[in-house]
C-alpha cells in the first residue's frame, strides 16, 4: 500500500510565506556547545512564576528541581548542568519585559553526554498508572514546548467538567526556517510514541492523531513505520502546508471540522493538543525521570553562519547558541526567538532561552523586504486581503485602525479578543501596515483597561 | 562574563533591530497593486487610441499630469508626505480619461482632474480615507459643470458608415454621434424598435461605437479584468454581483416589454457598465470589505444603474450608481460584521 502523503485537510484562510526549512533540515540534531553558564527564567510558561528553592552559593545537581509554585496552572524549573547558584538576578525575558532568574555556574558540563533517553522494545504504558505519568509531567515541569507554554499537566490531567476523547500530536511545524520539531520526528520517533501514548492513557483519550504537515514526506513516512511495529490506535495524518497550520484551534478546525469557542480552550470540546517536542519530553519525564532540562533548537537564518539543530540545556544564553553556529553574518540585522511570523526579535542577546524556544533565526535586510524593514507605509487600502487571510475570520484593518485610534471599544467590538497573532495579516499587507502589531497593543490596552495587567 | 557579553553587543551586534512580527512580509506593495490595475487598463486606453488617436493620447496624458500634479501641490499645502510613489494618482486619472467623451476641450480634462484628486481624494486624507470614488467624483463634477460637452460623442475614427446616426455634426476632424444606450432611449421615445441597437453588439464588442474614451471596446475591459481577477488584485465578488444584477434587471425588463427595452446582454457591454465593473466598482478603498458587503455593493450597483438606464432621465446611470454605493459602503460595512471562526464570544 502506497503511503499517503498528501494533506487532505486544512482551515479557511491562511498565507504560504517561504518555507526556508532546506537550511536546516538536513542537518540531524547535533550536542549544543559546553555552557559555562546557564539562566533559568522563573517564568518560562504561562501561569503562576515559580519561586526559587535555592540561595547564592548553594550546590546543585543536574535536574535538581531550583524553582516551583504551588499553583496549579505552573510549572516547576529544573537546573540542567552541575554547579553553583552564581546570583538570582532579573534577566530580559522576550514576553514580560524582565524576570528572576537562577544563575548557574557550570562545573564541568559535558554536552554530548546528554540526549534523549532510550526507548525499549517492550516499552508498555500500561506499566504506569495514569497518576503515575500525570505527576511525574508536573514533577518534571513538562509545558507546551510549541510556544505558547501552557503546563502539559493541566491539560492532560482528566477533568470531570471536561472530558476528553481526542489527542492530537501536533507536527505541523507551520513557522518557516524552524526545523527541530522535523528532527525530532526523523531521530527520536519513537521518543515521541510512546511519549504520545503515555498523555493518551493519562489524559483517557480515545481517539489519537499525530498531524504533519505534507511538506515534511519524510517526518509522516517515519511516523507511520513506527506507529506500524509500536504503537496501535494512533493515526498520522499528513495536513496540507499552509500558515497557520500549527496553531491549535486551526488544527482542530482542519481534523475535526470544529472550532473551539472563540475565548475557549480546547478541552471545551474534548480536545487535548501537544506537541511533538512536548510528547517527547512526557516519555523522558515518566519512563527515565528526567526533567525537562533540555531541548531542541534552530538556529538558522540567512544571517547565521552555520545554521544547525541543537540539543541544548534550557537556560543557554541566545549569544552562546549564535556563537556555536559560527557567530552572526555581518548583514544580520534581526534575532528572533522563535519563527519569523509569531516569534519575538531581541535586541539583548544575552537572554536565555526558555522552553518554549524552538528556534533562534537571524534574518538580513533581504529576507524581512526592504520596504517592510525600513518601516515605509502607505495608508490601507482597504484592499480585503487581512480579511481573507484571517484564519479566525476577523476583521483585521478594522481592529488595528480601532487600536490606533484608541477605540478600544470599537476594537472589541470587532472581537479582538479572539486573534490569535499569527500575523497572517500583516504578512499580506500591501501598505506594510503592522496589522497585527496593533491588534497586540490593543489587547494588552484592553487588559491593562480591566486591570488583569498592572500599569 | 558579563563585561564580555556587553563588549559582544556593542562590537559585533550593533545592526540587530526589532520590530513587531512577523518579521518576513509577503513583497507586494500598494504601487505594485496600483501598477497591476494600470496594466489592466493598458488594452483599454490602446483601444481608445486606436479609434480615438490623438484625442485620446491629448486626454489621457492631461488627466494623468494634472491628477499627479494635483496631489503633489495638495501634499505640499497640507503638509503631507508626498505620496506620489504609490501611483495611485496615476490610476485615478487614466480611469478619469477613460470616462471622458474623447472630444472633451483639455482644459476642461485639467478642472476634472484636479477636482478629482483636490476634493475627491486629498481633502478626506488621501489615498484610503475618500469616501467616493476620486475619478468618478471627477466626472460627476464635470457632468454637473459642462452637461453640453460631457454628452458630445465623437465617432470613432475608424468610421463605420453603418451606424445609425441621430445627431451628428460635422466637425473638422470628427463626427460625433450618440452613444448605443441614448441613441435606444431616444428611439424608444419616438416608438422606434430598440431591437436594432441588438445588430450592434458586435460593434459594442470592438469598441466602434460612440461613447467615452474607454467605454467603447467591451473587450479591451474584458481582457484587463481577466488580467486582475488572474492577479487577484481585484476579487470576483463585485464584477460578478454587478454584471449578475444588471443582467436579471434588463432581463426582467425586456421580457415584460421586448419592444420598450433593449436586450440585456446589450446592457452589459455599453456604455460605462464594464470599466465600472472591473475598475470602478472594485477599488478597494471605497468598496465594502466583508464578502457579504461585497455582493450587496455589487448588487446595489447594478441595480441603481439600470433603474437609471430604464427609468430615469439618463441614458447611461454608472457614475451616479457607483457614488450613491460608495456613500452607503461604511454602512453595508457595519451591517456586514464579521462573526469569529468560533463563534461570538460567550462573555
Amino acid at each position: 500500500m502506497k503511503l499517503e502523503t498528501k494533506g487532505r485537510f486544512s482551515f479557511r484562510g491562511g498565507v504560504h510565506p517561504p518555507e526556508s526549512k532546506s537550511l536546516t533540515d538536513e542537518i540531524p540534531i547535533q550536542p549544543g556547545p559546553a555552557v559555562k553558564e546557564v539562566g533559568i527564567m522563573l517564568s518560562q510558561h504561562i501561569g503562576a512564576v515559580c519561586q526559587p528553592l535555592v540561595r547564592k552559593g548553594n550546590m546543585v545537581q543536574a535536574g535538581q528541581k531550583i524553582g516551583d509554585s504551588d499553583a496549579f496552572v505552573s510549572a516547576p524549573v529544573h537546573s540542567p548542568i552541575t554547579g553553583k547558584v552564581k546570583e538570582i538576578a532579573l534577566r530580559s525575558h522576550a514576553i514580560i519585559g524582565r524576570s528572576k532568574a537562577i544563575i548557574i555556574e557550570a562545573y564541568d558540563y559535558n554536552p554530548t553526554k546528554r540526549s534523549y533517553c532510550k526507548i525499549d522494545d517492550d516499552f508498555d504504558e500500561n506499566n504506569y498508572s495514569a497518576e503515575k505519568i500525570c505527576d511525574s509531567v508536573r514533577q518534571a515541569g513538562i509545558v507546551g514546548m510549541g510556544g505558547a507554554g501552557f503546563p502539559t499537566r493541566v491539560k492532560i490531567e482528566p477533568n470531570p467538567r471536561l472530558p476528553k476523547d481526542t489527542l492530537i500530536i501536533n507536527g505541523c511545524e507551520c513557522e518557516p526556517y524552524i526545523t527541530c520539531d522535523y528532527r525530532l520526528m526523523l531521530e527520536y520517533t519513537r521518543q515521541i510514541i510512546a511519549g504520545v501514548k503515555l498523555a493518551r492513557k493519562a489524559s483517557g483519550c480515545s481517539r489519537t492523531f499525530i498531524c504533519i504537515e505534507d511538506n515534511k514526506p519524510k517526518a509522516i513516512e517515519a511516523m507511520n513505520e513506527a506507529v506500524e511495529s509500536f504503537g496501535g490506535g494512533i493515526q498520522v495524518v499528513p495536513i496540507k502546508t499552509k500558515y497557520p497550520q500549527g496553531g491549535e484551534r486551526q488544527l482542530i478546525s482542519a481534523l475535526l471540522k470544529r472550532y473551539v469557542p472563540t475565548g475557549g480552550i480546547p478541552p471545551m470540546i474534548g480536545v487535548v493538543v501537544l506537541n511533538v517536542a512536548t510528547a517527547a519530553a512526557i516519555a523522558e519525564a515518566v519512563v527515565a525521570d528526567l526533567p525537562l532540562t533540555h531541548r531542541v533548537v534552530t538556529v538558522t537564518g540567512e544571517g547565521v553562519a552555520r545554521p544547525g539543530n541543537f540539543y541544548v540545556p534550557i537556560g543557554t544564553s541566545v549569544a552562546e547558541l549564535i556563537q556555536f553556529s559560527g557567530g552572526l553574518k555581518e548583514d544580520a540585522v534581526r534575532v528572533i526567538l522563535g519563527g519569523p511570523m509569531m516569534g519575538i526579535a531581541i535586541a539583548d542577546l544575552t537572554k536565555p532561552i526558555t522552553k518554549t524556544v524552538g528556534a533562534i533565526i537571524a534574518l538580513t535586510e533581504k529576507q524581512i523586504g526592504g520596504a517592510k524593514f525600513a518601516g515605509r507605509q502607505t495608508p490601507c487600502l482597504r484592499c480585503g486581503r487581512c480579511l481573507e487571510v484571517c484564519p479566525e475570520n476577523l476583521n483585521p484593518t478594522k481592529i488595528a485602525h480601532a487600536v490606533k485610534h484608541n477605540l478600544l471599544d470599537v476594537a472589541e467590538n470587532n472581537y479582538i479578543n479572539a486573534c490569535i497573532e499569527c500575523g497572517s495579516c500583516s504578512y499580506v499587507c500591501p501598505a506594510n501596515i503592522e496589522v497585527s502589531g496593533h491588534i497586540r497593543t490593543g489587547k494588552m490596552l484592553l487588559a491593562r483597561q480591566k486591570k488583569k495587567i498592572p500599569d | 562574563m558579563r563585561n564580555t557579553e556587553n563588549e559582544m553587543e556593542e562590537t559585533r551586534f550593533e545592526n540587530i533591530t526589532v520590530a513587531p512580527a512577523p518579521h518576513i512580509s509577503r513583497p507586494v506593495w500598494t504601487y505594485q497593486v496600483m501598477t497591476d490595475v494600470i496594466i489592466g487598463l493598458v488594452p483599454a486606453m490602446a483601444f481608445a487610441g486606436y479609434y480615438f488617436r490623438i484625442h485620446a493620447l491629448i486626454l489621457i496624458g492631461t488627466c494623468v499630469i494634472s491628477c499627479i500634479v494635483t496631489e503633489w501641490i495638495c501634499n505640499l499645502i497640507l503638509k503631507r508626505p508626498n505620496s506620489l510613489g504609490d501611483f495611485s494618482a496615476v490610476v485615478t486619472g487614466i480611469i478619469l480619461a477613460l470616462s471622458l467623451p474623447p472630444g472633451l476641450p483639455v482644459w476642461a480634462a485639467v478642472i476634472g482632474s484636479a477636482f478629482s484628486i483636490a476634493v475627491g481624494k486629498m481633502v478626506f486624507g488621501g489615498l484610503g480615507s475618500n469616501i467616493f470614488n476620486p475619478a468618478m467624483a471627477g466626472r460627476a463634477f464635470l457632468a454637473a459643470s459642462f452637461g453640453m460637452m460631457m454628452t458630445s460623442w465623437t465617432v470613432p475614427a475608424t468610421i463605420n458608415p453603418a451606424m445609425p446616426e441621430i445627431s451628428a455634426v460635422n466637425k473638422i476632424d470628427a463626427r460625433t454621434q450618440a452613444t448605443p444606450l441614448a441613441w435606444s432611449k431616444m428611439a424608444i421615445k419616438r416608438k422606434e424598435p430598440a431591437d436594432v441597437v441588438n445588430e450592434q453588439l458586435k460593434a459594442m464588442l470592438m469598441g466602434e461605437v460612440g461613447g467615452c474614451l474607454g467605454e467603447t471596446s467591451a473587450i479591451a475591459l474584458l481582457i484587463g479584468g481577466l488580467y486582475l481577477l488572474i492577479r487577484k488584485t481585484i476579487n470576483f465578488h463585485i464584477p460578478l454581483a454587478v454584471l449578475t444584477s444588471t443582467f436579471v434587471f434588463a432581463g426582467v425588463v425586456y421580457l415584460i416589454n421586448p419592444q420598450a427595452y433593449i436586450q440585456p446582454h446589450a446592457h452589459l457591454l455599453s456604455g460605462g457598465m464594464l470599466l465600472c465593473t472591473f475598475f470602478i466598482a472594485t477599488d478597494p478603498v471605497t468598496a465594502p470589505l466583508t464578502r457579504r458587503g461585497m455582493w450587496i455593493f455589487g448588487a446595489g450597483v447594478g441595480t441603481i444603474t439600470m433603474l437609471i438606464r430604464v427609468v430615469g432621465g439618463y441614458p447611461e446611470g454608472v457614475m451616479y450608481s457607483i457614488l450613491l454605493m460608495n456613500a452607503v459602503t461604511p454602512l453595508i460595512d457595519r451591517l456586514c460584521r464579521r462573526t469569529p471562526a468560533g463563534g461570538k464570544p460567550s462573555v
